[in-house]
């Protein structure tokens, strides 16, 4: 068993401890190790284009994560309250959200907005009073727009599950105490929910930031990390990749544990 | 936006960012907005003088980066640090598998490309479409369309207006690994039996239908370019047939082949002089029953967003002097006698790269139906999907 | 008399008063995420209906109709909806077997002091991009890898790389952490003495697994399976980079369509039928759920 189990983590982690063994490689070929040099990290942040899709990718994955974290929970608090023929329309799309493959996603809102831009561009030249009219077009507010329809669905699921575990009889324990009811949102429920709120957070930002499917189709001119990466597959690794791959490792791992470390001390400090 | 630029200019960022609130409001007219901000006069010193642009010093701002879609292996990566050197823009490098790709991509809308490498057979449908706009010659003195092949040039003016210039020609033959198959392989009928026999599971084709279709057709007695849909469904069914015994099917077949994963692929004349030249034993030959010629351009896209700077590198590669170290890393045939006079003999009389005008006759040019037709487009996507 | 009246009517236009600031208050709270889902979900997915039934412009891209000739086309896709149909479901089974044994051990017999970390070590893989990770495996199985270990004990020119194997192992390792975790969750929610009651009334651990883990496990497999297989009959990138072009998902030739032969309605209109395929997929792993593991509700989350 144990055996078993080892196997299957060094199955895990052999491909990871080859991007990072190859990151050191003094070669320029990702195809054979020659000696150990930190070059290609020097390599990686000088590259403008590497850096830019990699800001593109945070920034993304951080304001996509975030308006899903704030409208996702909200949805969640509101859902409460609608009759049960509404919420069950707003059950069934954030399902689907969730449950339609990013490769339709991505195609269906590229369709779209193709198709939108096709009216409303023309238009908007004919009102525009210079001569560079501005142009809709693919772009930042796109890839945010469809990561967040995900990200949203996925935190709005999980806050839910979150609500309906909590009972009301805390909430109306309290407004029998006349607190009013943001009082009640802000000292009973939302501590409650936070946990939530944040690890749906994280998954979002995860989701969006290692997605390429989506991007690919509506990404416009924009490089995302992953596009970025899919691109230089075709045109030839070099260890520059391996390089911030490893980078972002040793980011998430850090942060998994500052996570971990700071969770441990509330827990403590809560005397839980 | 570079130190130089910031000190030297006329208005600063925010006075025009308020000049043009003021113009956007109606409050002020165009022609005030213009001499205010002094893009008028930048504007109107550009238009009378051409040669300006000739020199070093360029009088519009380049920016500090942009874009190029060209395909896999196809530049020396030297020439760009040269140019991000003379110029402090950085090129970024997208590589396709085929015009369809890049096509479709520009269709889509909003691809970010300054300039892009089409083949010849493309760019009266790019040009139909309003994809590209007729180039601006005077930007680009270091090209002369006097010495250059005129074979191989022709299909970039349109109504005698210049819509692309010629990169480099180049063919489309079998490159074979002759430590792994030994019989011989000279046309494109053979390299289908070699595929599904000695070649089992290690032969390529290319992600492209012009090439991947037209070598099948060709092999089969018929023309490259054909759309007869009896001759395709001829085509189709020996594809079908051959897939199961490919080793995959990718434009980008350079790496497989140095790995020897793959042991033969349909090639274009650069890739098979680079694999050639660090693999002796990878051999390039042209199919005797035929096969593709081909010229690529440089054109520029109509939604191109640092056209100052697509110009700039075109020119740029446009100087013998430059164009001579791309032609040496990259191995394609060029189209500029002045280049050609530059190239050391042992380029020259690569017979890879200039082959002997004989085995050139069967081949053709691809013809521009190829690009639109639905048939042989369908056709690609089902060989693919089987 | 009137005073009385007053005050109920006072009381009932507060009442009012407050349902009204309770509804606006609810309609502030979903009005975000309503306008989000329809300008992003339901209006991308009308447009994809319209372009379904429309024709492929002469150069390519889109053009209006009104013609079900897309849909009479979607039998030339009959082998990569196969080949989903076949590879989806039989790697998210692979996944399985590879993901209970750690999930079990990792819930079951793993020292609770070092479980936290075991566990956390199964989901970092995931903070790695996973383009990356299958670059990395397009390299140990391409010829310079496995198949170089091969060549030195004499075992000469195997090809691994872009075979429905090399397709499989891609899957199997990018998805089992999705596999496990649900299994784990499930797992660790039993009660040891169940286990125990189980040994002490003289049952043998063989049969005590199958009466008694297995089946408290299986709402957690039904999940790992079910979303598994979904995240998978749209994959694109896995094929694409083991396969070779030559394993095609349906998500290929989705793609493949809108960036090579242009043709938007058929790509549409193939869509539109994954949507359907996923959600008859959705349903099946449903009703099986409900069936073996006694809950109607297949969690995805």
């Amino acid at each position: 068993m144990r055996a078993l189990v080892s196997s299957v983590y060094l199955f895990l982690y052999a491909p990871i401890a080859l991007v990072v063994l190859f990151s050191f490689n003094a070669g320029r070929n990702a195809s054979e190790f020659t000696s150990f040099s930190a070059a290609w990290y020097g390599k990686a942040l000088s590259n403008t284009f590497l850096v830019s899709a990699l800001q593109n990718s945070l920034m993304i994955a951080f304001t996509s994560a975030a308006l899903a974290a704030v409208f996702g929970t909200m949805a969640a608090l509101g859902m409460e309250r609608l009759g049960p023929r509404v919420r069950a329309v707003f059950d069934a799309l954030f399902a689907a959200a969730i449950v339609v493959p990013g490769v339709v996603i991505g195609i269906a809102t590229l369709v779209a907005l193709v198709a939108v831009f096709s009216f409303v561009n023309p238009a908007l030249a004919m009102i525009w009073p210079g001569d560079h009219p501005p142009q809709l077009g693919l772009g930042y507010g796109s890839i945010i727009a469809a990561h967040g329809l995900f990200s949203m669905a996925l935190v709005a699921m999980i806050v839910k599950a979150r609500i309906a575990s909590l009972g009301r009889d805390i909430v109306e324990a309290s407004s029998d105490l006349y607190a009013t009811p943001l009082t009640t949102f802000r000292l009973i429920v939302l501590p409650q929910i936070l946990p939530s709120i944040l690890a749906g957070f994280l998954l979002a930002f995860t989701f969006s930031f290692d997605d390429f499917i989506i991007a690919f189709f509506v990404a416009g001119s924009k490089t995302t990390l992953p596009i970025y990466v899919f691109a230089s597959i075709r045109r030839g690794v070099t260890p520059e990749i391996n390089a911030i791959a490893t980078l972002v490792l040793v980011a998430s791992l850090l942060l998994i544990l500052t996570a971990r470390v700071l969770m441990r001390e509330t827990k403590s400090k809560s005397g839980e | 936006m570079t130190k130089w630029y910031r000190e030297n200019a006329p208005i600063t960022a925010e006075k025009l960012a308020d000049e043009l609130m003021r113009l956007k409001r109606g409050s002020v007219n165009r022609r005030h907005f213009l001499g205010v901000t002094g893009l008028g006069l930048a504007t109107a010193v550009l238009a009378r003088a051409p040669g300006l642009f000739n020199s070093t010093a360029f009088a519009e701002d380049l920016g500090t980066q942009m874009s190029l879609a060209t395909w896999p292996n196809y530049h020396d990566p030297a020439t760009f640090e040269a140019f991000k050197a003379a110029t402090g823009v950085a090129v970024e490098v997208n590589v396709f598998g085929s015009n369809e790709e890049m096509l479709a991509k520009l269709q889509a809308g909003g691809t970010g490309w300054d300039l892009f490498v089409p083949t010849n057979y493309t760019i009266s449908t790019y040009a139909k479409l309003g994809l590209i706009d007729e180039l601006d010659l005077s930007k680009l003195p270091n090209y002369d369309a006097s010495t250059e092949n005129a074979r191989f040039t022709n299909e970039g003016v349109i109504d005698g207006k210049t819509y692309a210039v010629p990169k480099n020609w180049g063919t489309t033959g079998i490159a074979v690994n002759s430590a792994k198959i030994k019989k011989p392989v000279t046309s494109w009928k053979e390299f289908f039996e070699v595929a599904m026999a000695e070649a089992d599971g290690r032969a390529m084709v290319h992600d492209y239908q012009l090439t991947t279709i037209g070598n099948a057709l060709v092999s089969l007695g018929y023309s490259f370019n054909s759309v007869k849909p009896d001759e395709l469904a001829k085509a189709e069914e020996l594809l079908i047939k051959v897939k199961p015994h490919l080793y995959a099917i990718n434009s980008d077949y350079q790496p497989s082949m140095r790995a020897t994963d793959a042991w033969m692929t349909m090639c274009w004349t650069n890739d098979g002089a680079q694999l050639n030249r660090d693999m002796p034993e990878i051999q390039f030959v042209l199919g005797k029953d035929g096969g593709e010629i081909w010229s690529d351009f440089y054109a520029i896209p109509k939604s191109a967003a640092n056209k100052a700077a697509g110009y700039a590198l075109l020119n740029y590669l446009m100087t013998p002097e430059n164009a001579v170290k791309e032609h040496i890393a990259n191995g394609a045939p060029t189209t500029d006698s002045r280049v050609l006079k530059l190239l050391p003999a042992d380029v020259t009389s690569n017979k890879i790269v200039y082959p002997d005008e004989a085995a050139l006759t069967p081949l053709e040019f691809g013809a521009a139906v190829t690009l639109t037709d639905p048939g042989r487009a369908e056709l690609m996507a089902r060989f693919k999907s089987a | 008399m009137r005073a009385q009246f007053n005050t109920r009517f006072n009381g009932l236009t507060m009442r009012a008063a407050k349902n009204t600031k309770r509804n606006l208050v609810m309609a502030a709270l979903v009005a975000p995420a309503a306008a989000w889902l329809c300008v992003f979900l339901v209006l991308p997915f009308i447009a994809m209906l319209v372009f379904a039934f429309g024709e492929r412009a002469p150069e390519g891209g889109y053009q209006a109709a009104f013609t079900f000739a897309q849909f009479a086309n979607l039998p030339t896709r009959a082998a990569a909806f196969w080949n989903t149909l076949m590879l989806a479901p039989a790697g998210a089974l692979l996944c399985l077997l590879v993901a209970y044994p750690v999930a079990y051990y990792l819930a079951v017999r793993a020292n609770p002091r070092y479980r936290l970390i075991l566990v956390s070590l199964v989901v970092v893989p995931f903070w790695t991009s996973l383009l990356v990770r299958t670059y990395a495996w397009m390299y140990i199985l391409g010829s310079r890898g496995i198949p170089n270990l091969l060549a030195m004990i004499g075992i000469e020119d195997v090809r691994m790389l872009n075979t429905p194997g090399a397709v499989l192992l891609g899957i199997v390792y990018g998805y089992l952490p999705l596999m496990i975790m649900p299994i784990y969750v499930s797992l660790e929610k039993l009660d040891r003495r169940l286990l125990e009651a189980s040994a002490d009334l003289g049952a043998k651990p063989v049969s005590s697994f199958l009466g008694v883990t297995l089946p408290l496990s299986l709402p957690g497999v039904m999940t790992g399976v079910a979303l598994v297989t979904i995240l998978l009959l749209g994959e694109y990138l896995i094929p694409q980079l083991l396969g070779g072009g030559k394993v095609f998902f349906i998500g290929n030739a989705l793609v493949d369509l809108f960036l090579q032969s242009r043709n938007w309605p058929f790509g549409s209109a193939i869509a539109v039928t994954l949507v359907a395929v996923v959600a008859v997929v959705l349903m099946v792993a449903m009703r099986i759920a409900w069936k073996v593991a006694g809950t109607r509700q297949v969690d995805l989350v």
